[in-house]
Parts: C-alpha cells; structure tokens; sequence
C-alpha cells in the first residue's frame, strides 16, 4: 500500500517540475532585457553575433525543444553569463554551501525551539511561558534583513568576534552569524508550533491514561506527548527544509555566501537562462520530494494516519 | 510581568541596541574609516564587484573584469596609475604615423607567458584577430572596428569584386550616395616606422565596400539602398578574413596595427582588456574552458592560482613577468562582491584593504565618512548631463537652451548628491592632462534672465516675465531611478528658484527612455544620461555629436560642428589637437544642445598601507605599482596627490 502510495505521488512530481519549468520559461521569455544587454547599446551587429552563437535567432519552440531535451536529460547545459561553467557544475558547488547553513540552522531552530515550545506548555501561562513566547514573538516579528546586519553590528564591527562576511568554509566562524540569522524566525514558528501542539496534546485522553498508568512526568512528556505534540512541527519542516537547503536569498546577500540563493537572485538579474531553470528545476524537484518525505514521516509518527 | 511588558522592555532594548549601533562615534576628519591593520607580507586583499562573467580578456566588457585582467594579462600599453595614459607595456616603445593612422610597437624580447613561452608580435596578430572573430561574438569587439577591415570582418561581412575585372568595389563609391556601411576616407601613409610590406600596401589601398554575407540581410540592405543594389548587382561576393584585419606582425618583435581613418584616440584604447595578449596553444586546446584553474596561461604581472565564484579569486606573482623584480605584491585576493552595506563592513572590519569605485552608500558618507582620511573622493572619466530637444519650440532657440544651462547652482548640487561633482562643461573637467576645457556655465541667474528676455519672454519694461514663458508646453524625463529622481527635483527647484519655472518631470522605464529620446519623441530635456568615457581623450565625448542617430538623442547635427572634430582629429601634434578639440567644445557649449550638470567621482576606499594605488579616472590599477607599506611612517595621511605623473615607490 505505503509503495504504491510513494510511486504514485514520485510519478506526479516529474509532470509538475515540467509544468514549473515551462511555466518559468515562458516568464523568462516575457521579461525585457536579455542576458547580453548592458547599459550601452550594443551595434547591431554584434548583437547579431551574440544572438547567432546562443541560438536566440531561431524559432521560439525549437529552442523551447531544446530546453526541454536538456532537463529531461539532465544537463542544463551551460550559464550564459559564465560561459565555462555548465548550470550543474554551479549546482554541484553551491548547493553544499546553502545546505551547511540551512541543515545547521534547521537543526538549532529544531533544538532551540521545541526545548522552548515543550517548557512553555508544561509551564502554561508563567512567565517562562511568557517569556518564551515574547521572544518568539520577536524572532518572528524582526526580518532577517534586519536582524542580520544588527548581528554583524554587535558582533563584528564593535566586538570584532566574528568575520562581518564571506565564507571560509564549513566548518568555520564565517558560519555563525548566517546560521543564527536565518535560524532566527525557524525558531520562533517550531516554539509556537510546539507549545500549541504540546497544549493540546498534553489535555487529551492518553496522556491521562499515562499518568493513570503511574509514568513518571518525564517519560509521559518525552515518550507520549512530543510525539503528537510535534506533528505540526512535522508538516512544517518538509517545505521549510527545502527552501532552507536551497538558500536564502537576502542572508546569502548580507552576508556574500557563495550559495544557491546569491546565484538564483543574480541569474535572474542577469537573464541568465538555464541557470534559472536549472536551480528552478532543483529547488521544485525538492520541495515535491520533501512533502513527500513528510507525508511518509506522518505514517511513521501518527499512529492514526493509513496509506 | 505580563506579556505586553515584557514585549515592550524587549523592544526598547532593541531600538536601544539599533541606536547605539547607528550613532556611534562620527567618523572626523583626522580619522581612517575603522580598523587598520596591515595584512602580513605582500598580500592584498581587494574587493572588485561583481563575479567577473569571464577571465577571457576578449570577452570580458565590464570594470570587475578589467581590474582582474590587468592582473592577469598585458597588452602593449599598460594604464599610467594616475593618469591613464599609456604606459610600455609588451612594446617598450612604439611609433605613430603622422596622421595617427598607423601604429607600429616595438615588442620588448624578455616578455613571456606565464609557462615561460615567448610573447611575439604573432601573438599580438592572433589575440586581435581572435576578438574579432564573429564565431567568439565578443560584445566589445567594436572597440576595434576602427582597424582596417575589422568591422567587416567582425559583422560577417562580403568584400564585392567585379569578376571581370578583379577590382573591388570601394568603400568611396557607395559612401556618395550617402547610404551603405563602410566609411569613405582612406588611410594617409606616412613615413614607415617599419619595412614595407605587401600586407602593409595592401593595408594602404582605398577601403573596400562590404555588403552582410547573410543572404537575408544582405537583401534586406540593398532593398533599402537602390544605389548599393545598383553597385552589387552581377558581382561576386568576397568574405572578409581574419587574414584581411590591419594588423601585421612585421618580424617577431614588430607589431603594426593599420586604421581605416586617422584616429589620434586609438592609444588610448590598446591598454583595453580586449587587447591583452593571450596564450594561442591554450586557447585552442581548452576551448571555452581555457581560463580555468590549471588550464590557464596568462601573460600579465600575476597568474591565476585558486577561483572559487562568488567567494574568491587568488592571483600569485607571474615569475615569467619581464618586470617580475618590480612586481611587489606576491599575492592579490579578489573577492566578488557587489553589495554595499555588505562590502563596507568587510572594509570596517579590516578584512579588505581596497574596494572599487562608487562603493561608498551616499548615506554613510553623509554620515561622516567623506571626511575620512582613507576616502578616494576623485573626478572619474564620466559626464552627467541632460540633453535638450532642439528641433521644438521653445527650446529650439539656443539663447533659451543657455539660459536654462546658466540657471543651476552646480555646486549646491555637488554638496546635495556628494557622490558626485560639480562640472559646467561637457567634456569632465580635471582628468585629461594637457586638455584647455573651454569657459563653462557659470551660475548666472542675472544672465540668464537677460537671454530669456532677450529671446522675447518679457513685460513691457523689457525684463524677463515667467508668465510668457510656456513652461507646461515642455517637461524633463528621466530613466526611472532614485539618484536620476534627486537631480531631476533638485535642477526642478532651481530653475523655480532662479526663474520662476516649474517644469514638470516624468519618470520613464530605461528602455522605453531610450526610444523616446532617440526619437526625439520627448519635448524639453530628457535626464539621466551620462557617458562614461571609453578611453582618455575627449573625443570620448564630443564624437556623440559626430553623428546625427546613435547617442546624440538632441536633433542639434552639425557640419561645421563635425568639420572642427575632423580637422583637430588630422592634427599631429597632441597640445595643438587639444585647442582644436576645446574650441570645438566651446562651440558645442555655445550652441546648448546638452546641459552638463556634473561629473561622478570615484568614492572608494583604500588604507592607508596600500601604496602605489591611485584613485585615477577609471578606478583601474596596474598591480604592478601596487604594494604594501608595513612602515605606519610611511601611510597615507589623506587621498594620495593626483595633481603630478609620481607614483609611489616602496625604498627597500
């Protein structure tokens, strides 16, 4: 049944990445300017010349032909702005980078906010509850283009602790800062997710039955209750860890990471073609995969959830 | 405590936190912007702008570019540090014919690449020809169209020969009709810097006429020109060759480049990227990968070691270099950045040492950093002007364009923008060494006045009345952006000051700005516009008006105005060009079809350790001049000396 379950929703994913990419395609096409163009005007002539080499001069559907051998191939061939280096040498490259400090951000937002969601609920209403929550409240009300440079303020221009950018490879101080910004409001949303779940849970007929049984509060907590009171955190972490892994964007900014957000962000300033689609392509093809991922965690997990 | 409170003490220490960040101490006059602390050894760590989209030097337009090229390969002519000229580079010496059509350069016999192999003037021949070749479609290959067949050659362009007779129809013949591409003037031989050749002779004869190869194309242009499908018909087709481009390697060290016309500003162009040698065996071999770690051979002060996009790029010192003893940095770490915020709290962090220009947000330096002792505040090779429609009334008077030109406070607007200068001529002030910059726009608001009234806006007293003004039948557009925006409503509220006029601004999307303006479909001024200098020499940006389409965008089209240019540019000799060149200026500036407001300036950073480089007008460095000064004795206390040719040398 679960393998059926799985074969079914893989086979949708390959229809959906295709409508995604076509779809982006077709954008990419809409959009003015082009990947050569610059703030002069080129002669006519050596646009020509550029458009000759790239393809650009024939019909819409044979390069829309092409596109589409290549990804169900694939091989997105190469980036148009850096000509030597093919779309999945640049994937191979920068994913690791965005992957590092994504995973690390996940896995502190995982530790540092179920700890915080789990102790408000069991202490519902007190001030470490408040306490908590306020600054949950906070990590999810302040933008990471906010606190990012806030950060580098404190820690690298007065304190000189920590390097203000770039990246010096994993593992490395350079990671500290981007971690703990994006981080930031991951934290917040599993706390909150945490406490409403474990709220729930908490007052529902098993857990009596637990503590009926004579288990200590310890293993009623960690043993019975986490494991429902964390399924929302369940749902939330397969898109969340996708798009994490995939970079973010404005922190890779802030903080120059060579990752797969800063190349997302200047390929589609630059138009640069099958950059774009190669990274749309990945990013789709892991947000599909994770939900499924999810999906399959829940039947694992909820003892009331059948495939 | 209850929740809101702890919110509320929770936001207070933030705003707290914020404000203490932003208001910490303001930077003085005496004071280096934040930490500065040499790095050990020759090591230079620099920031040079976006990730370079190429290190293939032919290929390659920007500035991010340029600067690691300079790095990696030479040319003939290197760029002076401080002035821009041309300095030996592979050619120790070279010679100009008298009219400036002709180049030859003495190659130097110690020069190699970065494998040790010999640089001869052949690869000189095969570096031009690559460039220009249509299947590289290099976007800056039109810098050398100027040379002898390139342009055919570079737009897949048919040579067209009467099979009966063998003879090529010229350039000359078409250009009466005034239609068809090619230009008309054939190089003047002057007295030979190097033996005669067949290939040189060749190079002498009248321009040839090239039709496109492409049939389409090809039909579409004689469609359009009678006269050039009347010369065409029933000849054959030559394809113009690599071979055909005027460049000739006379012996191995003798390099000879042939115009097509005189063009005394071609110097100033060969220390261009796309003129740098490159390495023939390796570009053949690798193919488009050529430039990668391990596959690449350079030719320039350093060598590529380590590129790691959108994190570094590593150079090491060449120890092929001919002039590897003089070379004092061992190793130049380039970091690809381009966000401001982001680069100039590396700088403040001491993890940088230099950035590129316009690198400064004009909001820190408002803040205080201007005043910096380590601030490269220098004009650039650029000028920030408005151009005016002067085919409609009013504007098509010149006395109206000028009062309109003589009614902005300039430097109010410098201390407004501070990322830029005051400038009241075209051609930017203080940067082209030996150029006589004609009388500009002085701030005269009296004269301005006068012309106005003069021009018959005026009451019955015979003073200048706004009122008869039609100030709504005209309006400035602009390209959409912030800094466009400030000059369009400072120049706006001056004018209302000054005279009394609101003209009313629109904000135009740049592509659709772009037509409108060549089509002259705006009425009044159209801002936003700048030029930034090709090369040094103000040609640069009196040649925008040498033709009626391309760049101008004002309608005002000149013969006389084109004849001073063409007589200046015949000129041997530099100082007597240049007063042709300013009075030719001054000519343009009294007919007012563009209104200069400013010039960029540099606005970057540089410690106080970094010597030997200049805040020049192009922001690009010969890393060879470049060193680390670990004696704090010898720092710079302000923005080194511009106004001399000295450059900075390190006393062992």
């Amino acid at each position: 049944m679960k393998f059926r379950f799985i074969l079914r929703r893989l086979l949708v994913t390959v229809p959906m990445v295709l409508v995604v990419i076509t779809l982006t395609w077709a954008l990419i096409r809409l959009a003015p300017g082009n990947f050569y163009a610059s703030e002069r005007k080129l002669p006519p002539a050596i646009e020509k010349n550029i458009r000759a080499k790239y393809g650009l001069d024939r019909p819409w559907y044979v390069q829309y032909g092409h596109v589409m051998r290549n990804i169900l191939s694939l091989d997105f061939g190469n980036s148009l702005k850096y000509e030597n280096e093919t779309v999945n040498d640049i994937l191979r490259r920068t994913l690791p980078v965005s992957a590092a400090v994504g995973t690390c951000a996940y896995l502190l937002a995982l530790l540092v906010g179920t700890v915080l969601g789990t102790v408000a609920a069991l202490k519902q209403n007190s001030k470490l509850d408040y306490g908590a929550m306020g600054v949950s409240m906070l990590g999810i009300s302040v933008p990471n283009f906010v606190l990012g440079p806030i950060l580098v303020l404190v820690f690298s221009l007065s304190l000189y602790w920590l390097p203000p950018a770039r990246w010096d490879g994993f593992p490395s101080w350079s990671m500290v800062l981007p971690v703990l910004t994006l981080s930031a409001i991951y934290m917040a949303y599993i706390a909150r997710l945490t406490r409403a779940g474990m709220l729930e849970v908490l007052r529902s007929d098993y857990i009596r039955t637990a503590r009926a049984k004579g288990l200590t509060e310890r293993q009623v907590v960690l043993r019975h209750a986490l494991r429902g009171g964390l399924l929302p955190v369940v749902s939330f972490t397969g898109p969340a860890l996708a798009l994490l892994i995939t970079g973010t964007v404005v922190v890779e900014r802030i903080y120059a990471l060579p990752g797969l957000g800063t190349y997302f962000i200047n390929a589609n300033l630059n138009r640069d073609e099958p950059l774009i689609l190669g990274i749309v392509a990945f990013t789709s093809v892991l947000v599909l995969v994770f939900n499924l991922l999810v999906d399959i965690a829940y039947g694992f997990i909820d003892p009331r959830i059948r495939y | 405590m209850t929740e809101s409170k702890t919110a509320r003490l929770l936001t207070l220490a933030l705003s707290a936190a914020l404000l203490l960040a932003a208001c910490g101490p303001p930077v003085q006059k005496s004071d280096y912007f934040g930490k500065v602390e040499p790095p050990p050894g020759q090591t230079l760590r620099y920031i040079t702008g976006s990730e370079p989209e190429s290190l293939d030097p032919q290929m390659s337009s920007g500035q991010p570019e340029a600067r690691l090229d300079i790095a990696l390969y030479e040319g003939l002519v290197e760029y002076h540090p401080k002035t821009m000229e041309p300095i030996p580079g592979v050619a120790e010496s070279w010679k100009v014919n008298s009219n400036a059509s002709e180049f030859v350069f003495f190659l130097r016999k110690n020069a190699r690449f970065s494998n040790g192999d010999p640089i001869t003037a052949r690869d000189f021949v095969y570096t031009f020809r690559r460039g220009l070749d249509p299947a590289l479609a290099s976007r800056v290959a039109f810098l050398a169209w100027e040379i002898k067949n390139a342009e055919a050659y570079n737009t897949g362009g048919s040579f067209v020969r009467d099979p009966k007779t063998g003879r090529f129809v010229l350039a000359s013949e078409a250009a009466e009709s005034g239609g068809a591409a090619g230009q008309a003037a054939g190089p003047v031989s002057g007295e030979d810097a190097a033996p005669d050749t067949e290939f040189h002779r060749r190079m002498h004869e009248p321009d040839r006429l090239f039709v496109p190869t492409d049939e389409k194309e090809r039909e579409k242009a004689l469609k359009a020109d009678p006269k050039l499908a009347a010369l065409v018909e029933g000849k054959e087709l030559v394809p113009a060759t690599a071979e055909d481009v005027g460049v000739e390697a006379v012996d191995d060290y003798t390099f000879r480049i042939t115009l097509r016309q005189p063009a005394p500003y071609f110097m100033g162009l060969v220390a261009h990227q796309f003129f740098r040698v490159v390495h023939q065996p390796t570009v053949e071999k690798y193919g488009v990968n050529w430039t990668k770690p391990g596959n690449i051979v350079s030719s320039g002060t350093h060598m590529l070691a380590e590129h790691k996009p959108y994190n570094q790029l590593v150079v090491v010192k060449n120890p092929y270099y001919w002039d590897a003893d003089k070379v004092r940095l061992d190793k130049i770490v380039f970091y690809p950045l381009d966000d401001q915020t982001t680069m100039m709290n590396l700088y403040k962090a001491g993890e940088v040492d230099a950035t590129y220009n316009h690198t400064v947000p004009a909001s820190w330096l408002r803040a205080g950093v201007r005043y910096a002792r380590d601030y490269m505040d220098a004009p650039e090779n650029g000028s920030v002007y408005w151009q005016v429609n002067t085919t409609a009334p009013p504007l098509d008077d010149k006395r109206v364009r000028k009062a309109f030109a003589l009614a902005i406070d300039r430097q109010a607007l410098e201390e407004f923008r501070v990322v830029s200068k005051a400038n009241n001529v075209f051609v930017p002030t203080g940067i082209l060494h030996g150029y006589p910059s004609p009388k500009g726009y002085d701030f005269d608001v009296e004269g301005a006045k006068k012309l106005l009234a003069d021009a018959g806006y005026k009451d019955g007293a015979g003073k200048f009345d706004p009122k008869k003004f039609p100030a709504n039948s005209i309006e400035v557009i602009y390209n959409t952006s912030e800094s466009n925006r400030q000059v369009a409503e400072f120049v706006q509220a001056q004018w209302k000051q000054n005279l009394g006029l609101t003209i009313p601004l629109r904000a135009i999307e740049w592509k659709t700005f772009v037509q409108t303006r060549a089509k002259l479909e705006y009425k009044g001024f159209a801002g936003g516009a700048g030029w930034s200098g090709d090369y040094m020499d103000p040609y640069t940006y009196l040649g925008l008006f040498a033709t009626e389409g391309g760049d101008n965008g004002t309608g005002w089209f000149q013969t006389k105005f084109v004849d001073m240019l063409n007589a200046a540019n015949r000129e041997p000799d530099q100082a007597k060009r240049y007063e042709q060149l300013s009075k030719a200026e001054a000519y343009l500036l009294d007919e007012c079809p563009v209104i200069p407001l400013s010039k960029p300036a540099t606005s970057w950073m540089k410690k106080p350790y970094v010597k030997g480089m200049y805040p020049n007008p192009a922001t690009l460095h010969a890393w060879k001049f470049v060193y680390i000064e670990h004696d704090p004795a010898k720092w710079d206390q302000s923005m080194p000396d511009m106004t001399n040719d000295q450059i900075a040398e390190a006393k062992e």
